[in-house]
């Protein structure tokens, strides 16, 4: 299983980077860490004329925090996340979610940036960032744009990001200390692809709640009933069953009477953790 | 074609190469670093797990030319590292290899956790080699070498050896 | 672990491995690694259909020299395959597809470039035109008279149709108890670590093919490739490099050997493939896949009476050289009755030919299939009864008093106490712990299930068993050659083909253990056919049986001749003297075994008058009964199941086993705990699913799940040792029991954590959909008021 044949560059800076992608008829993708696109180029279902590698671009690396917002740069590892290298890692959040993706030694090259651009439907980061009401930075051609993470992720593999635009970043609004969060997560096996992942995210007491399920649909969704039975107290077992549905059915909705029990079960385990906290 | 500047087990190594060689491709074909081995070329095994500048890396899932100035080191280049050889004791003393094919990898990552997590209990160590696919011991030996290894690497710098 | 002989010299010792230095240093020698100048690399054009007439390959104008499809080769004498039965019918298969291809990754052509990469961007180009017909996937409509046809003249897709009956099966219908159950293992692959690869060229100096490959068993692959390709034996070498694992997936002639070895004969250079995953996901040794319609019948105080009805092996689209798939109906019929007094039978097996990739032997080969039938239907008719699953086999288990015991289908267990094995699992897990636990509920809602399934596990058998299976090749026999060097070092050139067992440490202690020698001093070799005595390789749990025989046999023969030629130098008599710490005890002085070897290698004139020169000889050895001898055990297990995602958590997991005398019992431990790793993955991981069209929907590791560290338990291993009464020290074969059991342990716990609402596991793997649906189904039939 060999790649195809392309070219190579590691240009060394976003300009060069976005010259280079979105180039006239140039059949060009951008490499970060590699830890999806080599599968993709080996197998052969990924054939670009040119790889972009971005690993170079220093700024991309950078993480920084004010007092409302952490800044984490495209190119941060889930490792580093995982080993704690984020200023604020929402009280154990970020760190949870990176020390769960795949492997370590993959952790130790995939890009948080990469798999927000990818937008794998299976994928922890689109759907932890939304949670957490997070913002991309793109660069653009002239300037730099920012848009919610959740509108950024359109679908399967389908984000807003045009052909010459690479992610530099994302902003995360630093939840206050009193924020409880619960994530659930199931794969066949320890570090495959989930079938189902679910975040749940309640600010202080009486702030406000968000309660994400991904890997259920083409892009990650936001189950507001949930959150608004949390928010309101109505949080019985069956209160909650009965809005997971609910939300399932009008924004995840599936053929499938077994994923929806596996759904359930994912979100239900995310909640019952977080009110445990 | 690209020309490559990097280190390999220490030694400066300048090679031209097509950019599509994976760095397992490199090492195996044209350096003849045959330790490395090959068990599925899509990351989800890890035999073929080396270092780059010390970090854990699954070297099927690395372009050659991505290792530009970098140093890889492979389990050729671990002869002389004093936490390979306490785990290459344990593994030989707790039978934590049948067919050997996994056990280049296997080794390289039980140093990487070792490195990261000096004693490692049962559990941790389970899984830390989450996705390292051993086909022969069913990992019960694999881990107890592990935890062995950093008990026995543990003591020692507690005696201030 | 000790390095040191015990009370009985080294057997039974856990010296350390010899094999291990090189792999911890990285320097195995495997296929891949193996570098002859100027080899180009093969890429193979496979079928993306899985049946289709082959209309036309066209290959691209500037590289038309460098693809071959079959009509390119020198002619192949395609051997038929399949056991010697004249009703078993011929699935002709080339080396690269002819006319027809008939399964999705059949070779359609060769593609050789310089590099792997080259020869896949060349076979990109290669354009395939193919006229699709009907897909034949599903084993059991396969056999109705209107499917479509796998080979058009055929009068049915079975490759054969076999009946076994025993005592007599028409009492069965007046049983109390009659349980009719559909139970199925799904497809899977055999997942070595390491793939398939060959390596050919022309030795021109020995005037011979060279091939090396990744094999079980060379000297047996030699025949093929001789007769395949017209060259005489003495002209064909086959080597086995270090060999990444095998489990049976590499104990066929497969038709990319065939293609490479031809190629390198046409082309003049050396020619290499090397499998990789996605290859060896649709085109290696498919498995597992059995589906058993049956009906147990019992009595009311829980006698097991009987089984009856059908078995389908989905076997695929071609019989492998040389023995087909045929032992998996046979192996299935004759160990359905498992370790029981069940004396009536009445089993019709199919061995199905599907448009899929050929099945072959996989570790236990029909044996977890028969386990999980046979166990399952035990539990169910445990709960039928309300009976402890435990206690029902208890019940009907054969007792040691019975042993030797002669099954309802002719299978001789010969020594052991199954009983002891049932009793230690079920201590061990603590059966009434567990029914408390499950009393009491789970906090976060998961069921608590405990599974037992029992196994017996032939091992070490020959002729009157592979005479059974009608093999066309006997292994009847191993052979070692023990030879003994000037210096007293040895060197053992054996038949085998160690690839993960540790023969080169257990064959080593057993000669030592005959010579009176360090096992540090004997070295094992094997692999090579210009080297090695006749052999036919390792597979079928016979390593420690044929060549432990055969090594101690050669061995003995030495030490007698060491005593003698001692017996000589010390003027002793040699009834009075012993050999033993590398040396020849005499009633008043010693000599040592160095000694000895110097001059009968190298000092002739020193030899007793009329003795020949030399310590060294060659033995061939089976067992005084080749029906084979029975390792056994008992398999418990705890489950943690989620009953709405359905997936299942393994809390603990115990075997009591008995494989006799335990040569090396680390080795031992490390098969088990091998065996079983592989044995959940079939219950609970690995599958290859199909499509209508018969695609294959699992073909990387990102949809084919091999567990990791994290899947499997330690497993608590307890030891009974009763030692065969027909093998050199008593030894039995082990290397394949721990695959058997889980799917049926598992199985069986999962349906005890959901015993009150009656759900159903009979399919493996229990996929998390597999056992919610299940659980699903239970509740609603509960609901809607049976």
């Amino acid at each position: 299983m060999k790649p195809a044949p392309f070219d190579y560059v590691k240009p060394k800076s976003v300009a060069e980077v976005s010259a280079a992608l979105g180039a006239e008829g140039a059949n060009a993708a951008a490499i970060a860490g590699g830890q999806s696109l080599l599968p993709m180029l080996s197998l052969r279902v990924a054939l670009p004329d040119l790889l972009v590698d971005i690993g170079g671009l220093d700024e991309l690396k950078q993480v920084s925090a004010t007092a409302d917002t952490i800044y984490i740069g495209a190119l941060t590892t889930h490792a580093a996340i995982e080993d704690g290298r984020l200023p604020d890692d929402c009280n154990g959040l970020m760190r949870m979610v990176a020390s769960k993706i795949s492997y370590r030694a993959v952790r130790n090259h995939g890009t948080i940036g990469g798999s927000v651009a990818l937008a794998d439907p299976a994928a922890d980061w689109p759907g932890c960032l939304m949670a957490l009401g997070a913002q991309v930075r793109v660069s653009g051609r002239a300037t730099v744009r920012r848009q919610p993470v959740a509108d950024f992720v359109q679908g399967q593999y389908s984000t807003t990001l045009a052909a010459d635009e690479i992610i530099l970043g994302f902003d995360v609004p630093r939840p206050d200390p009193g924020t409880r969060w619960g994530f659930s997560k199931v794969v066949r096996k320890s570090g495959a692809f989930a079938n189902s992942i679910a975040f749940a995210v309640a600010q202080g007491r009486g702030g406000p709640v968000s309660v994400v399920l991904a890997a259920a649909a083409p892009r990650p969704c936001a189950l507001p009933t949930v959150a608004e039975r949390i928010g309101t107290g109505k949080d019985s077992e069956d209160d909650l069953r009965s809005a997971i549905v609910a939300d399932i059915a009008a924004h995840a909705p599936q053929d499938d009477p077994y994923l929806v029990r596996l759904h359930i079960s994912t979100v239900l385990r995310a909640l019952r953790e977080m009110q445990g906290r | 074609m690209k020309t490559l500047t990097l280190k390999v087990n220490d030694v400066d190594v300048t090679q031209v190469v097509e950019p599509r060689e994976t760095l397992a491709d490199f090492l195996r074909e044209r350096l003849r670093l045959t330790a490395t081995h090959l068990g599925c070329e899509h990351g989800a095994c890890g035999a073929c797990t080396v270092t780059i500048d010390g970090v854990a890396t699954r070297s099927c899932l690395r372009l050659a030319v991505m290792c530009e100035g970098q140093s890889v080191t492979t389990l050729e280049g671990m002869e002389s590292d004093a936490t390979m050889d306490v785990l290459r004791r344990h593994f030989h003393t707790g039978h934590a290899l049948q067919c050997g094919f996994c056990t280049p990898g296997m080794l390289m990552m039980a140093r990487d956790i070792l490195l990261r997590i000096p004693t490692p209990d049962p559990a941790t160590v389970r899984q830390q080699l989450s996705g390292q696919i051993c086909r022969c011991t069913g990992y019960a030996n694999i881990v107890a070498a592990i935890v062995a290894a950093g008990r026995e690497i543990g003591g020692r710098r507690a005696a201030g050896a | 672990m000790s390095s040191a002989p015990g009370d009985r010299g080294w057997i039974g010792a856990s010296l350390l491995r010899k094999e291990d230095h090189r792999h911890l240093h990285g320097r195995g020698m495997f296929i891949a690694d193996v570098q002859v100048p100027g080899v180009q690399d093969v890429a193979f054009v496979r079928s993306q259909m899985a049946h289709a007439r082959l209309r036309n390959v066209i290959k691209p104008a500037d590289a038309a020299g460098r693809v071959f499809t079959l009509a390119d080769l020198a002619p192949i004498n395609v051997l038929e395959a399949g056991p010697e039965l004249a009703a078993h019918r011929h699935s002709p298969y080339p080396p690269l597809a002819d006319g027809r291809v008939r399964y999705v990754g059949q070779t359609i052509a060769a593609c050789v470039m310089p590099t792997r990469a080259q020869a896949e961007d060349l076979a990109d180009r290669v354009k395939v035109e193919l006229e699709e017909l009907p897909a034949i996937v599903d084993a059991v409509a396969a056999m109705k008279a209107d499917s479509p046809r796998v080979f058009d003249e055929w009068p049915s897709n079975a490759y054969i149709s076999t009946t076994v009956v025993e005592g007599t099966p028409d009492s069965l219908a007046a049983a109390p108890i009659r349980l009719r159950r559909r139970l199925r293992l799904n497809r899977q692959a055999t997942v070595s670590l390491e793939g398939r690869g060959v390596l050919a060229y022309w030795d021109y100096r020995l005037d011979e093919l060279v091939v090396y490959l990744s094999t079980q068993g060379g000297q047996v692959k030699r025949i093929a490739l001789s007769r395949m390709l017209g060259l005489p034996e003495e002209k064909v070498r086959v080597i086995a490099p270090d060999v990444g694992g095998g489990f049976g997936g590499k104990n066929r002639i497969m038709p990319e050997d065939i293609a490479v070895a031809a190629l390198a004969l046409k082309l003049k250079h050396p020619v290499r493939w090397i499998e990789d995953r996605r290859e060896h996901l649709l085109a290696s040794v498919h498995c597992r896949d059995h589906t058993y319609d049956l009906v147990i019948s019992a009595d009311r105080d829980g006698t097991l009476l009987g089984v009856e009805g059908d078995i389908y092996i989905d076997a695929g689209a071609y019989a492998l050289w040389p023995t087909g798939s045929f032992q998996e109906a046979s192996m299935a019929s004759r160990n359905l009755t498992g370790p029981y007094r069940i004396r009536h039978l009445r089993l019709n097996a199919h061995t199905v030919a599907t448009n899929k990739a050929p099945m072959g032997p996989y570790r236990g080969v029909a044996r977890p299939g028969a386990t999980f039938a046979i166990e399952r239907l035990v539990d169910e008719v445990a709960r039928e009864l309300g009976r402890e699953p435990v206690e029902l086999r208890r019940q009907n288990i054969v007792t040691a008093s019975e042993l030797p015991y002669r099954t309802a289908a002719g299978m001789k267990l010969d020594t052991g106490d199954y009983i002891a094995a049932l009793d230690i699992a079920r201590d061990k897990i603590d059966l009434p712990a567990i029914r408390k636990r499950q009393a009491a509920g789970e906090p976060d809602g998961r069921r608590i299930g405990v599974g037992f399934a029992f196994y017996t596990e032939q091992s070490g058998h020959g002729t009157a068993e592979f005479m059974k299976r009608k093999f066309r090749v006997i292994p009847g026999y191993e052979s070692a050659n023990v030879r003994m060097l000037p210096d007293g070092g040895v060197i053992i050139y054996v038949g085998v083909q160690n690839h993960g067992q540790g023969h080169e440490t257990s064959l080593a202690q057993i000669a030592a253990h005959e010579l009176g020698i360090d096992p540090a001093r004997i070295s094992v070799r094997y692999g090579d056919t210009a080297v090695g005595p006749y052999g036919f390789g390792t597979f079928a749990s016979r390593s420690i049986v044929f060549a432990g025989g055969a090594v101690g046999k050669a061995a003995h023969i030495l030490a007698d001749k060491i005593r003698r030629i001692g017996a000589h130098f010390l003027q002793a008599d040699v009834a009075d003297t012993r050999i033993a710490d590398g040396m020849v005890h005499g009633p008043s002085a010693k000599i040592s075994i160095a000694e000895i070897a110097f001059a009968a290698n190298a000092r002739p004139d020193q030899l007793p008058a009329g003795m020949d020169p030399l310590l060294d000889t060659i033995a061939t050895y089976e067992p005084s009964d080749s029906g084979g001898v029975f390792a056994y055990g008992t398999h418990a297990v705890v489950v943690a199941v989620d009953p709405d995602s359905g997936v299942t958590e393994l809390l603990d997991y115990v075997v009591s086993e008995d494989c006799g005398t335990m040569i090396n019992p680390m080795i031992v431990d490390g098969q088990v705990q091998g065996g079983i790793a592989q044995g959940i993955g079939t219950a609970l991981y690995e599958e290859i699913p199909y499509d209508e069209q018969g695609q294959p929907l699992a073909t990387t590791f990102a949809d084919y799940m091999v567990p990791c560290a994290p899947e499997i338990p330690d497993v608590r291993i307890v030891h009974l040792v009763t030692p065969a009464l027909t093998t050199a020290y008593g030894v039995k074969g082990l290397g394949e029991g721990g695959a058997v059991a889980p799917p049926a342990a598992i199985a069986n716990a999962v349906a005890d954590a959901f015993r009150d609402i009656g759900a159903s596991f009979n399919e493996t793997p229990l996929t998390p959909r597999r056992v919610s649906e299940a659980v699903d189904r239970a509740r609603r039939a509960g609901s809607a008021g049976r």
